[in-house]
């Protein structure tokens, strides 16, 4: 028997199927988003590099020396692995993590102050520029933050603890009203 | 409540961020080795006050594995380097 | 409004009168007010007992360093027990309770241990109860837990939110005084970051209560025009009611701010405390100095209070302290006082000054008695008088105030937290902060520079040169000019001689002179020693107001000088911080994160019980209508996956994908047995060991192509096992050329297991899956009908015929759901945990109940797994060392009851028949039990000396928590088809 399989977010028993009134400070939670880890392979890490900053259709995130993050939200999983391994041949490693990771999009003036309650790091301008991103500790658990704007900003998350990290942020924004909704 | 490591890779981060070895100045003997030197390698450590070398897990960050150095009584810290980039240097 | 609330002045809000209760009784006060000042206007001094004699007590401060009055704020679980009501903020509603009293604040019983007062001296907890010993616990402990103490803890569940946070700053600036305020304008101005935190909620500090005009107008005028500036500035943050209560490692600070503590009914949406932990590249201490007690007889009456907090009452709060003050100094600041409360028309009935021949001028009409001492008081339950000394002769002077004043101690506990100890000022007669270093810098009063334009001028020019340190220039702004100055000299004075009654040093812990004699008698002269000895300086206030006194006194004691006494040690937290701040949002159900498999939702519409397994919620067992227990639920889904097929979600095991040319190199020094040749598609189960040679972690690990191995891990060590692996390639091999990455979450992986698995594959997986295409040990990517990629793999934990199945996780609910769909017709179950534990103990497969850090891979019987060829691997140099090849080491076996109907349960001893019970006669353990439904009864596996030559030999199985012996046959381990025929097929 032919069967089709259809994706499940793990917040969708988290997120209203109504869209509330949507507050200054928001975070949108896209459905769908291909995202790709892509290791250096020894003595390419500056090759690798250079190479990814030429992609358009993706942007970078800084995991680790020679380790990155590759997320796409134009492209599928398989054709960023596909686009990737074309453009890295056997420099780099690909590996998709399209399932195993959460995007969490947080924007708003209040951004910042949100995020200070569980992020460790100096995210004032002049230390966390736009186009930044890095692993780090959101309270009790571990992320990708990224700044992609001027109050904008992207957490990825393992998939198992996207829930916990939704539930902190949500009592994180609390006293900002935070909305939220599913974007894509 | 919190203290903070200079991260070469991340950047500035706090304790919390980190798991710690201990000793970063004992070296994996090669297998043809001592009896003696692999019993001191695989059970004993110094626990010096001042100065000391320690290998700190960057777990919440880049993973990678760090040397410290640091004072054990002040909690001065005087480096942070790549544990790779020092182990290559050791020639092993 | 009230007989001592004065008819004009102060920065209170005369407009807004707000109610409140103390001790059950109505209360008016005003918007401005603290607890303290309003019950201060409503003739309310006696506000608590002392903790150990319950003497009435009277508020003695206007501040933080307060000893007495500590109330409990609040209703129920939102009782707040300890808190000084010199720094509550008034508010309408508020309900405070006197603490330490029974029946009433009035008449308190406790009271009579002051009668008891010879048996409760220094040291008494050591001396008094030492006899007869089984006493202590039973009759004197209780005894003096009821009558001593404070407030009362709330056993109730904390109804109050907290949460944490993190700033950042260049500069940090604490205290809102002259100084902090002229520091945090001169930095905001030349550009820098700064925070400036004050514990009051009305920021000015000292300011507040000051006569002395600046650039010709109100301090207070100068202070609000100060604010309003720095408010304006965008780099600026003011944080009101934020202690910094702590100085950590590497400039961090931690702060308290009381978000809504001045909220009877607080919102939902807001903390009502936050825990800041600031990282400030620089600091700047402002916190002032601290007016210092004089030790004199009878000085703990309701009545007696710090000289200057009587004039904060009446120039800040607009409140008398008395009707007739008298002041006790034995320095200029009395005279201050003196001539504030005269201004304001309190009548000051003498002024009592120790020094011989001071300049400073009285009020008009005020007699001053010099070179006199105070020896004694009158009165109760509010100061009636006092009775002074002077060159032999005594005379009682009425008043219903007693203002003291003995001097400054720079407010230093921050700087010293770190430990670094404060150095003697014998030029000050006070302890200051010694030289810390730039990251935190003391300035104004707290660094010994007591008048005003010197602490306007100390923050302005500190703060300028931190700026320029930072590499902000800054514009020299003209300092503001200051009125008239006070001068703030004094003349030591720790004890006035004649006292007739107690002269207390620590009202909190009732400690007098007579104890700190007694400690220095008995030989506990050292001030860590009297401090424990004494207890004065515990508690909640840790000896802010009493330590400095302490430490005068031990040194004039022996005759040498404060500083080679020293003082106590300083360490955070500055004042209390309730336990539920610190944790912040992380509590109750979110102490800790939860993960969740991407298949939560498929075991949960199945019926699943959730057990905590790490931070993962995994499901037991999946009970069906008519269950009783989870036995009931484990036995039916052990016989079905035993008999037909079964469902099981192992998606939490770690999954790690490993790269590179030197991947297998890599691998085959990690594991214990060999991986250099393993072929493409297919698994190999690895056993992995510490250094030490005991067993790490095992799992199976496959190879997808030439380059690309995927390893799996146990659950509990998925973390485990990636940093060492991550340290092996790092620190130890650098050389090798390997890359990996934890997929653990990208996959969503199920065990399909029992003699009808095929069945279920072969019916959604496109490739051939029979035994011949897809044998044993078999691994990799297959078509699911359909197009869906996915990986297959051929092992078995059960020890039946299985498949273990990972697709992408967000599809794992949907194809769990297929293969139950198909499962059907071959009467498929979901099973759990539970389960999965009794398969593997049938089988005699080993997991972390076994390897528990002490067991080589020869005691689980992987002995010929170790390789012999290989050169290096983790464990292997320490693998053959003495102890570990002995023949009487413990073996894995099997047991099995000989009475079948009787029970073994994990954790249980062995011993030989007939031995007794002792640990020479321990054989061993039990590691893991079941109760085996394919068998009919329990079964064991269990660590034995020499285990393995004594199959057939019967044990006592020894629980001595379960209380029961059973005797049990020790047996192979394996227990179902030791011939592995049933996974092979």
């Amino acid at each position: 028997m032919i069967r089709t399989y259809i994706s499940h977010h793990p917040l969708e028993g988290r997120i209203p199927l109504e869209p509330g009134i949507r507050a200054v400070d928001h975070l949108e939670v896209p459905r769908r988003q291909a995202i790709v880890t892509v290791m250096a392979a020894d003595g390419e890490e500056t090759a690798v590099a250079a190479a990814l900053s030429t992609m358009s259709e993706a942007s970078l995130r800084f995991v680790g020396p020679g380790e990155w993050l590759v997320v796409s939200q134009s492209e599928t999983p398989d054709g960023l692995v596909r686009s990737l391994s074309l453009v890295l041949a056997d420099t780099a490693y690909v590996l998709d993590q399209s399932d195993g990771r959460i995007v969490l999009r947080l924007s708003g003036p209040n951004a910042r102050r949100i995020l200070a309650k569980g992020v460790a790091i100096d995210l004032h301008p002049s230390a966390f520029a736009i186009g930044a991103a890095s692993n780090l500790l959101c309270g009790h658990i571990s992320v990708n933050l990224a700044r992609t704007g001027e109050n904008e900003f992207e957490l990825i998350v393992a998939r198992s603890l996207a829930e916990s990290l939704f539930d902190d942020l949500r009592l994180m924004g609390r006293e900002f009203d935070l909305s939220i909704d599913f974007s894509g | 409540m919190a203290s903070l490591i200079h991260c070469p890779h991340c950047g500035i981060r706090p304790r919390q961020e980190f798991s710690i070895r201990g000793d970063a100045s004992v070296t994996r003997p090669a297998p043809e080795a001592s009896d003696e030197a692999w019993h001191d390698y695989v059970h004993l450590r110094s626990n010096p006050r001042g100065r000391h070398q320690e290998h700190w897990h960057h777990v919440a960050g880049c993973r990678r594995w760090l040397v410290v150095e640091r004072d054990t009584f002040t909690h001065d810290v005087f480096s942070v380097t790549d544990g790779a980039a020092v182990a290559r240097e050791g020639g092993r | 409004m009230t007989a001592y609330r004065l008819a004009s002045g102060g920065v209170i809000d005369r407009s807004n009168t707000l109610g409140f209760k103390f001790d059950g009784r109505a209360m008016k006060g005003y918007a401005g007010d603290t607890l303290a000042s309003a019950l201060l206007a409503n003739d309310q001094l006696l506000v608590g007992r002392s903790f150990k004699y319950h003497r009435p007590r009277g508020i003695v401060t206007a501040g933080p360093s307060e000893p007495n009055a500590l109330v409990a704020i609040g209703k129920g679980a939102a009782t707040d027990p300890n808190t000084r009501a010199t720094v509550a903020e008034l508010c309408a509603g508020l309900d405070a309770r006197s603490q330490n009293r029974w029946p009433s604040l009035k008449y308190d019983i406790g009271a009579l241990n002051g009668l008891l007062s010879p048996f409760l001296s220094a040291g008494f907890y050591y001396k008094t109860f030492m006899w007869p010993a089984a006493f202590w616990e039973k009759v004197y402990e209780p005894l003096i837990r009821r009558a001593a103490g404070l407030g009362r803890a709330v056993l109730e569940h904390d109804p109050h939110s907290y949460e944490k946070c993190w700033a950042h700053c260049d500069l940090l600036v604490v205290g809102a005084g002259p100084t902090g305020l002229m520091a945090a304008l001169t930095a905001g101005r030349a550009g820098l970051r700064v925070i400036l935190a004050d514990e009051d909620f009305r920021l000015g500090g000292s300011l507040l209560a000051e006569t002395t005009r600046i650039d010709d107008r109100p301090a207070v005028d100068f202070a609000e025009a100060c604010l309003a500036e720095l408010r304006a500035l965008p780099n600026i943050t003011i944080m009101p009611r934020t202690t910094v209560f702590g100085w950590y490692d590497d400039n961090v600070f931690g702060a308290l701010e009381r978000v809504q503590k001045h909220v009877v009914a607080p919102q939902a949406k807001l903390p009502v405390e936050r825990l800041w932990r600031i990282v400030a590249k620089r600091a700047l201490l402002a916190t002032g100095a601290e007016e210092r007690p004089l030790v004199f007889g009878g000085n703990d009456r309701p009545g007696v209070m710090m000289s200057g907090a009587m004039r904060t009452y009446a120039n800040r709060f607009g409140v008398a302290a008395g009707r007739s003050v008298a002041i006790f100094t034995n320095g200029s600041a009395g005279y201050r006082t003196a001539s504030d409360l005269a201004a304001h028309g309190i009548e000051v009935a003498a002024i009592i000054d120790s020094r011989e021949a001071p300049h400073d001028a009285a009020p008009a009409g005020v007699r001053v008695i010099q070179s006199a001492s105070v020896i004694d008081t009158r009165g109760r339950q509010r100061i009636r008088g006092l009775v002074v000394e002077r060159a032999g002769f005594e005379e009682t002077i009425a008043c219903d105030a007693i203002g003291m004043s003995g001097g400054w101690n720079p407010v230093i506990h921050l700087a010293c937290q770190r430990g670094a100890k404060p150095v003697w000022s014998p030029e000050l007669n006070t302890f200051l902060a010694p030289d810390i270093g730039k990251g935190l810098v003391v300035a104004g009063s707290a660094a010994g520079r007591y008048s005003l334009g010197g602490c306007l001028q100390d923050g302005a020019e500190r703060a300028a040169r931190i700026a320029a340190d930072l590499g902000f220039p800054s514009a020299g702004n003209p300092l503001p000019a200051v009125g008239e100055e006070v001068d703030p000299s004094f003349t030591a004075l720790w004890y006035a001689p004649g006292a007739r009654a107690k002269a207390f040093v620590d009202f909190q812990n009732d400690v007098d002179v007579k104890d700190l004699g007694l400690a220095l008698r008995e030989g506990f002269g050292h001030v860590e020693h009297a401090k424990r000895y004494t207890t004065a300086g515990m508690a909640t206030d840790q000896g802010k107001l009493s330590a400095v006194n302490t430490t005068g006194l031990l040194a004039s004691m022996q005759g040498i000088s404060p500083g080679d006494v020293g003082t106590i040690t300083f360490r955070p937290f500055y004042t209390p911080v309730a336990i539920g701040a610190l944790a912040g949002t992380a509590r109750d159900e979110r102490a800790v994160p939860v993960r969740k498999s991407p298949l939560y939702g498929w075991a949960e519409k199945n019926g699943a019980t959730f057990v905590d397994s790490g931070l993962w919620y995994r499901p037991a067992y999946f009970a069906r209508h008519g269950e009783k227990t989870w036995r009931d639920s484990t036995d039916r889904e052990v016989v079905n996956v035993r008999q037909h097929v079964g469902l099981c979600d192992v998606s939490t095991l770690g999954k790690i994908e490993i790269f590179g040319p030197d991947a297998a190199e890599f691998l085959n020094r990690l594991y214990c047995n060999p991986f250099l040749k393993l072929p493409v598609g297919k698994a190999r189960y690895g056993l992995m060991l510490r250094e030490d040679a005991m067993v790490y972690d095992d799992g199976t690990t496959s190879r997808l192509s030439p380059q690309h191995f995927v390893m799996t891990t146990t659950t509990a060590l998925a973390g485990g096992v990636m940093s060492h692996m991550e340290y092996c390639a790092q620190v130890l091999w650098p050389e090798l050329k390997v890359r990996f990455s934890s997929s653990t979450d990208q996959w969503a992986q199920m065990a399909i297991a029992g003699p009808k698995s095929r069945l279920v594959v072969q019916a959604l997986v496109e490739d051939d899956v029979s035994d011949k295409a897809f044998p044993f040990l078999s691994a990799g990517v297959v078509t699911l009908k359909g197009g869906l990629n996915a990986r297959l793999f051929r092992i078995s934990f059960s020890g039946e015929l299985a498949y273990e199945l990972a697709v992408p996780a967000g599809l794992g609910e949907a194809v769990a759901d297929a293969i139950m769909a198909e499962g059907s017709a071959h009467g498929i179950c979901a099973y759990g945990l539970e389960a999965m534990n009794v398969l593997r103990i049938e089988k005699g497969h080993a997991t972390h109940a076994e390897f528990d850090g002490r067991v080589t891979p020869d005691d689980a019987g992987f002995g010929r797994m170790v390789s012999a060829q290989k050169n290096d691997f983790i464990g292997k140099r320490l693998s053959t060392r003495y102890g570990l090849t002995a023949a009487d080491r413990m073996q894995m076996v099997g047991l099995k009851p000989v009475e079948t109907d009787q029970h073994i349960r994990a954790g249980a001893h062995l011993l030989r028949e007939g031995a007794k019970a002792s640990t020479l006669n321990d054989q061993g353990y039990v590691s893991s039990a079941c109760h085996s439904p394919t068998l009919g009864h329990d079964i064991a596996l269990a660590f034995l000396k020499s285990g393995r030559e004594r199959y057939g030999e019967r044990v006592v199985v020894w629980d001595k928590l379960g209380g029961s012996e059973t005797v049990a046959e020790i047996c192979h381990p394996v227990f179902v088809d030791p011939g592995n025929t049933r996974l092979r097929v």
